[in-house]
Parts: structure tokens; C-alpha cells; sequence
């Protein structure tokens, strides 16, 4: 019994790590833009996509990231070029905006591949398991998928944090006039951003294709998830992300192990909303004055 | 002293009105309750769905007729609260399911009664096969339909009530508020799938009697006017105004004095009621709900009609409505993809382009061509002229004139 | 976007809309016409889901009908005429299952429909084809306990695929603790019912009970318990996509199919070729077909099937009783000369017989399902099956599983129920079959 709880414990993390790396790309572009991106299902659905190619291809995993964040990443930019950039005082329109890119990529995709499901293989270097304390062998993979959600938020810090980039960025984030002031070009820090997240959001596909099916549906729950977890933990902090990440994954996996699967993610998503009504923001979020 | 009247506002007229040139005062009559053009499009509209039965022969067509004018309420109940009020609910349709899943429950437990399941229960048959024996004690009461009738309308209506009073008085709105009832929307889903023993989960509420029929039809069609007539009153009066004013500076409209969660809670009741109402007839009519009845994508697409249509206009909800579904309809089979498409395409065309919908830019053109500026223009030149005043304003002279604004 | 910029486009946009709103008025009239002129085909409505949760399999079914009549209108037709198929994508939703059957019926005034793949499905347009007086012909294997006028049931019944399987599975491969695990909703349900009683008859025990809801793709939690729960076979009555995830899961946990097979009544070539073969070797399922049937109409029938449809695709015993339901609605239409509901349902279907891949089968004169063969199979590494078990002859259908239900029978060639299903739908609303003996 013990054991099982331990199994459930470390397969928590597993799905806490596939939470961080869904809803990091969405937590920079709506933390630092504003932007609510309604099609952030449907870039890691593309990113998915991608990944499949590449394995059609021949390439495995690994292969994949680099190609999904550039992939769509670029998709991201022309969204951003295209659409976004002009609705940025308008955050609700951006909403419907983007939930209406996100209908036709879902259709384009369909028109392209088909309502199928598809096949992306994990690499051979990461099947199987090893075992530990648990009764369960902990599959390779999914110890891969912590390791990237480590890998990509500390990425991510130190790309906000510790370069120039992120400096403009955290600078246009508190205040965007007086930062256009000082000749940091606000457009062009907007596009970075957005693209840099819809990578990010392609490279939550590619990773995550193998684990769960690859179909053109597949991108709202994701998206749906990285919203509870950005509302809970807070917008505009990392911290923010990984401790929302950490409270629903743990209290799903866990909920879900003494009750069933519906009922756990039945609980979070009260916890979610009981918890928001009392700090609206999301635990760290950040405080702005309107 | 004559009195001016500016838009809906009444300002009395000061010496330095008095002395500002004769072109900058303008007498505005206020504009009638029901314009004329709305009677007279509105009194069509209504001989025209409501005759169908009668020159129309295709049952499935009449079916449609009456889902659109359910829908339509839907997004006329989103409109007051968006376009009015300046609230966005991605959880409307929490409402809306909640009012047709009391509908459908009671209307199929009555069936149930005459029309034993496959097993001979006398009771129905989804909550047979999920291993219950007998109807549940607490859904007895719904054998009577009109009780569940109230239940549809006020259990929404109270719900809507708590949900504004959490929101609102904790001033969460904007971007959050919209999310959290997206959140909520979730739940309710997921709940009504769930508990599938009690509500039909995911295959919902399906073969029980419906009313769909000319009488029925004629119903609705009462409902809608009546609907419209209140949210007239409603965003005609000072009520309608001050919801106006705090869609376009909340802030300012706090500094005014008004109790601005207290309004925003009103008209979300309000607008609660009438998502509760088009569940109701919904599920009269229609005789299938399931749990995308009370979800957030049938939210979003409320209030994708909403947006086509114009809102911030009473009968934009219901060309928005009618359009797209209509095409919908027309288009389906082999060029259901790409309308699909064209119906993504059509929201980022919404919100980039025809900001106000499309009897909202109708509304623009003819006020352009009337008073020479559209109604956004008309915003934000107040806005910047009053800005300008102030910056003209050097202290110790006479205060800023209050112009009126042409 | 520029002031300027932004009025062109409103002015464009307006003048767009109102060209639409006036054209799609007179579209509806030419398309009124157009159908008018299409009366001298036979139509015949597609209802299977093309996107959604459930596509996985239903596209197949789908491809299986049209190819069925494409080789019917090349010989020729039916009654002289083309069968056109008005093909509608119900995306999943039961409740979209109903709006389309009533578009089919009403609107497109269709002669019968070939459709629905889940219980689900199946019990919300039932309503709309009884009320209408509409033929379904319904391919999927199914949890039994109904017959209605308005239906004919070509997939297998419990009494043509459990009734051997689980006996098999205790006697033959010498597991007794069965964990049941399925999509929540009737058909998982009904049919853990007829396996418990199943094993109760046979010695064989329940170790748990666990539903999922449909289209939920994580299993780690169930899989952990499957492991410490001490069964030593896992029956599934997953569906869809959620047998993908369940399988890739499974082996990704470690678990093989020599410690606990997975035997399922549902799984079939589509979706293993979805997961990868490697997921699948080893596990069971119960069919009244498999690709690999050794018989030359299935060579062919395989053979044509890949030709339409590319060398990778597979066929599946869902999608072989919707390509054989096919020729049976043809060979009604021409049995009973007209397209008109109550002549098929009286005189064309019953009893039609055709040489279909998996032998002969044929439609009950009496309870509309349909007399089929029973195999096992299980899965290789080529994503095929292998058929460990076959029954010796065709198995007659028995809509009313006799172990949980010894008085009930579907018999439409009783009086009482004839009087009964010919009443006009405002005086009855029961068009069931079902006697009580």
C-alpha cells in the first residue's frame, strides 16, 4: 500500500513537470503582454504535429524540441504580426482573436493530416523503466519530462532574468511608456515574446506527444490546465507557475488514486476556484495598481 | 433656463453655454423607447418566424427556427452584461444549462411515468442502467413541471446573484473575471458528466416528449419580445446609462458615486435570468440536452454572435445568432471544414475590424452620416476634450467650459 | 490599424455582409431545387463521426460504407438507380448524433442510415428515427437488451462474442481474477454486468470495477492499482481514444502481456495501428472478424479496401458489418422494390443473407440482429491477430441475454408486437420488440 502511494507520489511529479511545461509559454505571454492566447492549445497541438513529422522522418525526440520551438515559434510570430499587435489595449478581444486562430489552425491541421490519430514513438534510449522504491518501474520518460520542466524553467529565468532580453522585457512589463521612452523598441519586444512563448508552447507538443495521442483535438485540455494553473499560482511570476503546477498536479494525481480520476479533477478545480475568490490574483501574483 | 439635452443626458445651461456660438448648442430629442424602424423590423420578424408552420414544409427547418430563437436569448442575455455592462463571461452558459437540465428532467421524468424503460422501470432509463432502483427522494418534486419551470428560473438567477457577489465586490473583472467563469463553466461540465446517475452524464437527457410545435413556436417568440422590451427599459433608463458609463471608465464612474459592484451585480442577475429562461425553452423545444449545453465552448460561441452581430445593440445578439448558425445550416456536408474556417476568420474580422458587430457598424454608418461621428469617435473626443480643458486650464483662470460635445 | 484604414474596410465589410445576407436567401431556394432535381438517385444517409474522440474508428466504418457503394453503383445500382451517400459528422457528441439523424431524415429525406458506432449514439437518435419512421442500420457490436422496429442490428450481441470469451479466457489461458475497467457509459456498463454473471457461472472472480470518462487519456493512477490489486487478467471495455493511451500506458508501467493480458471486446487492427504494434502483441480480443480471416471474399474484400484506401490501412470487424450492412440495405431496397421504411423494415431486411469476409451471414427474420461467426484473436508484432479460437458455425442472436434475462425475448413477428409498432406514432410511443415469455 505504502508503495502504491509512493508510485502515486512520483507519477504526481511526473504530471506536475507536464503541467510546467504546458502553461510556461502561456505564463510569458500573458505575464508579460497581457495577452489571453486562447490558441495556446492549439500551438502545443502543432507542436505535436511536428514532432510526428520529424519521427516520420526519422528523427527521434531530441530532434524534435529544437525543430517545434522554431516551427512554431514562427507560427507565433506571424499570429503576433498579423493579429495581436493590434489589439494589445483591448486584452478581452484578444481572447476571441485568438480563440478564432486557434479554430482555423485546428482545421487546417485536420485538412492536413486528417482526423486520425497519430503515432509519435518516444526514443529508444528512454523506454522502459527503472526500478525504485515504488512497485512500479518509473518509465524513463516521464523522468525525462522532469527533467525538461527543470531544464525549461531554469531556461526561461535565465532568459528573463539574467540577459538583456530579459531586462527589456521586465522593463516594458512594469511600464510600457516610460520604457519606450528610453528607446527600448516595445513592438519589437512584443513579437520576441510572443514567438519565444509560442516555442515554448511547441516544445511542450513535442514533448509531450509521445506519452498521450497526437489528434488535431488534443490541444484544449492542455490549454485549459495551463489556465488553471497560471489563475492559481499567479500571473506574471515563475514561482507562480511552478507552485501552481505543483498544487493541482500533486492534488489531482493524489485525489485521484483515493477517489477516481473525475472526482480529482472534479476537487482541484473547486480548490481552484475557492482559492481564487480569496486571492484573486493567484498566489504570486503580481499586484498592479490600475 | 432651457434645458439641453445631450445624448441621454439632461445638462442645464450655464452662462458660458449661453454665450458659446450658436453652432456649438445642439437640441437632441431623446430617443424614443421603440423607434419606429425596430417596430416595424421586429413586428416582421415575428410574423415571419411565427407564420412558418404555415407556408414552410421542412419539420427540420422549423426545429432550427426555434433553437435559434433559444440561442438568440442566450446572446441577448450575454450582450447586457457585455455590451451594457462591460463584463465578459466565458460561463454564461452555466445558466443556460442549469435552467434546461431542470426543464429536461422534470419533462423526462413525466415521460418516464407512461414510458416504461426497456427494463420495465418506471423511471428514467439512464439513471436505470447506472444501477439506481428508484427515482432519488430529491428529485420527486420535479414531477411537477411548473415548480421545475421556477427551479430553472431562479436557481440560475440565485447562483448568478452569488457568483456577481463574490466577483464583484472583490472587484475581480477584466481579464480574471473571465477566466474564473471559464473555470466555472468547467466545473459545471465535468460535474454534470460525473454524475451521470443523476443528470445522464455524457450522453445527457435525450427521448422524452418535446413541445416542439406552431404553439410553442409563437411562445418563444413572446418570450423574446418581452425580453427585449425589459432589456430596453433597462439600458434606457438612468440604469442603462450609469451601466454605460462604468462599461467605459469603472473608475470614473466609482468617482461619481455610484456603487458600481452593486450595478454590475444587478444587470449579471438580470442577464442570469434570461440565459436561465433560453435553457428552459431550449430543452422544451428541442427534447436533447448534454453537458456542451453548460459548457465554456458554447459560451464562447454566445459570445462569438454576440460580437458578429454588434454588441451594445439589442437585436445585434439575434442577427449575430441567426447568421452564423443560419450559414452553419446551409453550409454543412462536405464544406463543414471550411466553414469552420471562415467562422475562425470571421471572429478575428470581428475584433479587428467591424469593432461593434455588424449592427453596430450599420448603427455607425448612419450616425456618421446624421451627426458626423460614430459613436466610438464620439467617446473618445469627449474623452480628449476633456483631457485638452483640463491641460488648457491655468490656475486662477475660469474654470473648463462643458461644452457640448457634437 | 489607421482610422483611414479601418473605415475602408468597415464600408468594404458592410457592403460584403449585405451581399451575403442577400445571397444566402436565394441560395437556399437554388439549393431546394438542386435537390429536387436529385430524385433520381437513391439517398442514403452516413452518420459516423469523422473528428472527435470516437474518429479513430468511425472514419473507418465510414470508408467501409462508401467503398460497399461504390461497388454496388458500379454494377449497376439499385432499382436502376445510384445510391448517393449524404455523409454528416457528428464529431463525437451525442447530442450532435441527434440534430444530424433528424437532418438526415427530415431534411435530406434520406431512404435509411448507416451510422452510430457507440451505445451512446445509438440511444439518442433512436428517438428521432422511431418518431420519423426511419430505418438504422447499426454495425457495432453492443450490449444487447433492445430491439427496436426502427433498427437492424448487424454487430455481435453478448451471446456471439462474450459467451465464449470468458469461458475462454478462465479455461483456456487459466486466469480467474478479472479487473474491469471501461468508458463510462452503457455499453462498458451493461457489459460488465453480462461478465460478472459470466463469471460467477463459469468460477471466475471480480477483483475491482473501475470507470473512466470518455476521451480522458491518463491512466498512471489505474494502471498502479491494476498492479497492486494481485488480478491476473485486465478485461476492457475502453473505447476509442482512450484504448490508445491505455495500452501505450500499460507497457510504458512495465507490465507485459505475459504477466497481465489485456482482454478487451473492442480493440481491433485501427487502433493498434494507432499505438504501434509493440503496444498490443499479446493481448486479446474477441471479434466475429479479423484481417487475417482465411477466406478468399476477405482476400478480395482486404485487398480492394487497401486499394481505395492506401497499403496501410487496416480493416476491422466494425467496419466489415457496416461494408456488408451496405449490400444487405441494397439488397432490400431491390427485395422490397421501394425505398419506404415500412417496406423495409417489414418486408426487405429481415432475413437477407450475404457472403460477407467473414462467412455467411444473416439477418433473423424475426429479431433484427443478425447471425454471426464468433473468433478470438491475439495481437502480434505485425499489429495483426492471430485467430487462436473459432466457432464451429454461425451464431444465432440473442437480443435478450438469456442468463440475466430467461423472460424476455425480441420477436417481430409476434402479434401483439406487430399490433403495437403499426399504432401511429401519436397513440404509442413504444416500437420495442420485446415479448415477455
Amino acid at each position: 500500500m505504502l508503495q502504491s502511494i509512493i508510485t502515486q507520489f512520483m507519477s504526481g511529479f511526473s504530471v506536475v513537470a507536464i503541467l510546467v511545461i504546458a502553461a510556461l509559454g502561456l505564463a510569458i505571454i500573458f505575464g508579460v503582454a497581457g495577452v489571453i492566447n486562447m490558441a495556446h492549445g492549439e500551438l502545443i497541438m502543432v507542436g505535436a504535429y511536428t514532432a510526428a513529422i520529424v519521427g516520420k522522418l526519422g528523427g527521434n525526440t531530441f530532434i524534435a524540441i529544437p525543430v517545434a520551438f522554431v516551427v512554431v515559434g514562427f507560427l507565433g510570430l506571424i499570429i503576433e504580426r498579423g493579429i495581436i499587435q493590434w489589439i494589445y489595449d483591448r486584452p478581452l478581444e484578444t481572447l476571441l482573436a485568438t480563440w478564432g486562430v486557434g479554430i482555423i489552425l485546428q482545421v487546417v491541421m485536420k485538412l492536413i493530416f486528417g482526423p486520425e490519430l497519430y503515432y509519435v514513438g518516444a526514443p529508444k534510449i528512454l523506454e522502459g523503466g527503472f526500478r525504485m522504491i515504488g512497485r512500479l518501474p518509473f518509465p524513463w520518460y516521464r523522468l525525462f519530462l522532469i527533467v525538461v520542466a527543470i531544464l525549461l524553467l531554469a531556461l526561461v529565468f535565465y532568459v528573463i532574468f539574467r540577459t538583456n532580453l530579459g531586462l527589456k522585457v521586465r522593463a516594458v512589463r512594469r511600464n510600457r511608456a516610460i520604457s519606450g521612452c528610453l528607446g527600448i523598441d516595445t513592438a519589437r519586444i512584443d513579437m520576441t515574446i510572443f514567438a519565444f512563448g509560442s516555442g515554448l508552447a511547441g516544445i511542450a507538443g513535442a514533448v509531450l506527444a509521445p506519452i498521450k495521442s497526437v489528434s488535431t483535438t488534443m490541444g484544449f485540455p492542455y490549454a485549459v490546465d495551463s489556465y488553471m494553473v497560471l489563475v492559481l499560482g499567479g500571473v506574471g511570476s515563475l514561482w507562480g507557475v511552478l507552485t501552481g503546477a505543483a498544487l493541482i498536479g500533486e492534488a489531482e494525481t493524489i485525489l485521484s488514486f483515493i477517489f477516481n480520476n473525475v472526482i480529482g479533477r472534479l476537487l482541484v478545480f473547486l480548490f481552484i476556484v475557492i482559492i481564487i475568490r480569496i486571492v484573486p490574483r493567484g498566489i504570486f501574483g503580481y499586484y498592479e495598481r490600475r | 433656463m432651457p434645458e439641453l439635452v445631450v445624448g441621454d443626458h439632461k445638462a442645464t445651461e450655464t452662462p458660458a453655454l449661453r454665450s458659446a456660438g450658436r453652432a456649438e448648442r445642439r437640441r437632441y430629442r431623446a430617443p424614443p423607447f421603440v423607434p419606429l424602424w425596430a417596430l416595424i423590423g421586429i413586428a416582421a420578424a415575428v410574423a415571419l418566424i411565427g407564420t412558418y408552420p404555415y407556408y414552410g414544409s421542412n419539420a427540420y427547418v422549423l426545429s432550427l427556427l426555434g433553437k435559434f430563437l433559444c440561442f438568440a436569448i442566450f446572446a441577448l442575455s450575454i450582450d447586457l452584461i457585455w455590451g451594457f455592462a462591460g463584463i465578459l463571461s466565458l460561463g454564461q452558459a452555466v445558466y443556460f444549462g442549469i435552467g434546461a437540465y431542470f426543464v429536461a428532467l422534470s419533462l423526462k421524468i413525466n415521460y418516464a411515468l407512461t414510458h416504461p424503460t426497456r427494463y420495465g422501470g418506471k423511471f428514467p432509463d439512464f439513471m436505470e442502467w447506472n444501477g439506481l432502483t428508484e427515482l432519488p427522494h430529491f428529485m420527486t418534486p420535479l414531477i411537477s413541471t411548473p415548480f421545475a419551470v421556477f427551479c430553472a428560473l431562479s436557481v440560475p438567477t440565485l447562483l448568478g446573484l452569488l457568483f456577481g457577489v463574490i466577483t464583484f465586490k472583490r472587484h475581480i473583472y477584466g481579464v480574471y473575471c473571465a477566466v474564473i467563469t471559464l473555470a466555472e463553466s468547467l466545473i459545471l461540465q465535468e460535474i454534470i458528466i460525473e454524475y451521470q446517475a443523476y443528470t445522464g452524464g455524457f450522453n445527457g437527457i435525450t427521448d422524452y416528449s418535446n413541445f416542439a410545435g406552431p404553439g410553442f413556436l409563437w411562445f418563444i417568440l413572446a418570450v423574446v419580445v418581452v425580453f427585449l422590451l425589459i432589456a430596453r427599459a433597462l439600458t434606457h433608463s438612468r440604469v442603462g446609462t450609469v451601466l454605460k458609463s462604468i462599461r467605459d471608465n469603472d473608475v470614473r464612474a466609482e468617482f461619481m458615486g455610484y456603487n458600481v459592484a452593486n450595478y454590475r451585480i444587478f444587470v449579471f442577475c438580470v442577464s442570469a435570468f434570461m440565459a436561465a429562461a433560453a435553457g428552459a425553452l431550449y430543452a422544451a423545444w428541442v427534447g436533447i440536452v448534454s453537458f456542451l449545453d453548460a459548457g465554456p465552448v458554447f459560451s464562447i460561441e454566445g459570445v462569438i454572435w454576440t460580437a458578429v452581430g454588434g454588441r451594445g445593440t439589442l437585436i445585434g445578439p439575434f442577427i449575430g445568432t441567426f447568421l452564423v448558425k443560419g450559414a452553419e445550416f446551409f453550409l454543412s456536408g462536405a464544406l463543414a471544414s471550411w466553414w469552420q474556417i471562415i467562422v475562425g476568420g470571421l471572429f478575428i474580422f470581428v475584433v479587428l475590424v467591424l469593432r461593434d458587430g455588424i449592427v453596430g457598424s450599420i448603427g455607425n454608418w448612419i450616425r456618421k452620416r446624421k451627426r458626423g461621428t460614430t459613436l466610438h469617435q464620439l467617446i473618445e473626443e469627449s474623452d480628449q476634450k476633456a483631457h485638452d480643458r483640463q491641460l488648457e486650464w491655468r490656475p486662477g483662470g475660469p474654470p473648463p467650459t462643458d461644452e457640448p460635445v457634437r | 490599424m489607421s482610422t483611414t484604414r479601418r473605415r475602408i474596410l468597415q464600408t468594404a465589410s458592410g457592403g460584403v455582409a449585405a451581399i451575403l445576407a442577400s445571397g444566402v436567401a436565394p441560395y437556399g431556394f437554388v439549393r431546394n431545387i438542386v435537390k429536387a432535381a436529385e430524385s433520381d438517385t437513391i439517398k442514403v444517409g452516413i452518420l459516423h463521426s469523422l473528428s472527435g474522440t470516437i474518429a479513430i474508428i468511425e472514419t473507418s466504418l465510414h470508408n467501409a460504407e462508401l467503398l460497399a457503394i461504390e461497388e454496388i453503383n458500379a454494377k449497376g445500382g439499385v432499382l436502376g438507380k445510384k445510391i448517393q451517400p449524404v455523409v454528416e459528422d457528428p464529431q463525437s457528441l451525442v447530442q450532435v448524433f441527434a440534430e444530424k439523424a433528424k437532418k438526415l431524415l427530415l431534411d435530406d429525406k434520406v431512404a435509411a442510415v448507416l451510422g452510430c458506432y457507440t451505445s451512446a449514439s445509438r440511444q439518442s437518435v433512436l428517438p428521432v428515427f422511431e418518431e420519423n419512421n426511419g430505418v438504422l442500420l447499426y454495425p457495432t457490436l453492443y450490449e444487447a437488451q433492445e430491439c427496436s422496429k426502427n433498427c437492424f442490428y448487424t454487430g455481435a450481441v453478448p451471446n456471439q462474442q462474450l459467451d465464449d470469451f470468458v469461458p475462454w479466457i478462465i479455461n483456456t489461458l487459466g486466469r480467474k481474477k478479472f479487473y474491469l475497467i471501461g468508458a463510462n457509459y452503457i455499453y462498458p456498463k451493461e457489459t460488465n454486468r453480462e461478465v460478472k454473471a459470466l463469471l460467477q457461472k463459469h468460477g471466475g472472480t471480480t477483483v475491482a470495477e473501475e470507470y473512466s470518462p470518455l476521451g480522458s487519456t491518463e491512466f498512471s493512477t489505474n494502471i498502479n492499482k491494476i498492479a497492486s490489486s494481485g488480478c491476473d487478467i485486465v478485461f476492457s471495455d475502453l473505447v476509442g481514444d482512450q484504448i490508445v493511451a491505455f495500452y501505450k500506458q500499460f507497457r510504458e508501467f512495465g507490465i507485459t502481456a505475459k504477466d497481465i493480458p489485456i482482454c478487451t471486446p473492442i480493440t481491433t487492427e485501427q487502433e493498434i495501428a494507432a499505438m504501434g504494434p509493440e503496444n498490443a502483441v499479446g493481448h486479446y480480443t474477441s471479434f466475429n472478424y479479423f484481417q487475417s480471416v482465411d477466406t478468399p471474399e476477405n482476400k478480395s474484400f482486404v485487398e480492394r479496401y487497401k486499394a481505395k484506401y492506401g497499403k496501410d490501412a487496416v480493416t476491422n470487424a466494425v467496419m466489415e458489418a457496416a461494408y456488408f450492412q451496405t449490400y444487405f440495405l441494397a439488397q432490400a431496397i431491390a427485395k422490397a422494390k421501394s425505398t419506404d421504411a415500412d417496406a423495409l423494415i417489414y418486408e426487405g431486411l429481415p432475413g437477407q443473407e450475404f457472403q460477407a469476409p467473414q462467412g455467411k451471414v444473416k439477418i433473423d427474420e424475426k429479431n433484427h440482429h443478425t447471425w454471426l461467426w464468433a473468433r478470438i484473436g491475439k495481437a502480434n508484432e505485425k499489429g495483426q491477430f492471430d485467430v487462436v479460437w473459432k466457432s464451429e458455425d454461425w451464431i444465432r442472436p440473442q437480443p435478450w441475454v438469456p442468463y440475466l434475462y430467461p423472460n424476455k425475448a425480441c420477436d417481430f413477428s409476434d402479434k401483439r408486437v406487430l399490433e403495437r409498432v403499426k399504432k401511429p406514432w401519436s397513440q404509442e410511443k413504444n416500437r420495442s420488440g420485446t415479448i415477455d415469455l
